[in-house]
């Protein structure tokens, strides 16, 4: 009866995000703030991110005054761990609309570099309103 | 597929990352999460911790491989004590990347 729909994109494509989903009069959703890698480790290259200035070779993503390079050396760690902020959309949609939204999602977050992101699809058993206690379709 | 969400202990990430890395896992998401288990949290003298930090690793995989990820995650945030995490693994029926609309199921 319901799928959820998970969505890992990225950070500046979640307003444009949202407005299309809006459009569709699919307004509720939940939004987490993530860290994730793909295939190639969360490296981020030149070549991959457009963002990235020419000058530098690869750069990783660098928390505020720690890097993943000088992380690894004060923990003894055979080599860095990279991780890329992403943001989670989660949302609980009839399946019928699942194409709809997969389609959407995916135009609206294309841009054809490495990053884009991934989406999920898992069944969800029930669902329930706690303010009036709905369960079923008049939940969401 | 299956999803494969795994609560470890913070300091324990590192090492599982890595570790799944080197087993050919290396595309996952983490989030910090803060929770508490079946010991209702920590009680030191008169203090009571409820919400402890933890973090939640989701890894995306192949039916097939999820012994395999299931296995090293516990191997490698093993320490012994109370705290350690839980490994959940749920279903998911599609799954998409973006950059190519390319569809596994």
């Amino acid at each position: 009866m319901f799928v959820e729909i998970m969505a890992i994109i990225r950070r500046d494509k979640v307003g444009p995000t949202m407005r299309g989903l809006d459009a569709m009069g699919l307004g509720a959703m939940t939004l987490t703030t993530v860290n994730g890698r793909g295939l190639q480790g969360g490296n981020v290259m030149t070549d991959i991110d457009r963002e990235v200035p020419a000058e530098y070779e690869s750069v990783s993503k660098i928390t505020k005054h720690l890097t993943p390079a000088s992380f690894a050396l004060s923990h003894s760690l055979t080599r860095p761990v990279f991780w890329i902020p992403k943001r989670m959309l989660q949302i609980i949609v009839p399946t019928p609309m699942k194409t709809e939204v997969i389609d959407l999602i995916m135009s609206v977050n294309r841009t054809g570099w490495m990053g884009d992101g991934k989406i999920f699809v898992s069944p969800v058993e029930e669902s329930l309103r706690i303010r009036t206690g709905e369960r079923g379709i008049a939940s969401i | 597929m299956k999803m494969v969400r795994a609560i470890v202990r913070p300091e324990k990430e590192n090492d599982v990352v890595l570790a799944l890395e080197a087993k050919g896992f290396p595309a996952m998401t983490k989030t910090h999460v803060f929770g508490r288990g079946k010991q209702k949290g920590l009680k030191v003298g008169p203090i009571h911790y409820d919400e402890l930090p933890k973090v939640m690793l989701m890894i995306v995989s192949e039916e097939s491989s999820v012994p395999v990820i299931v296995d090293v995650i516990q191997k490698s945030a093993f320490v012994g004590y109370e705290g350690d995490g839980k490994i959940f693994v749920s279903p998911v029926t599609e799954s998409y990347t973006i950059r190519t609309g390319e569809k596994a199921e």
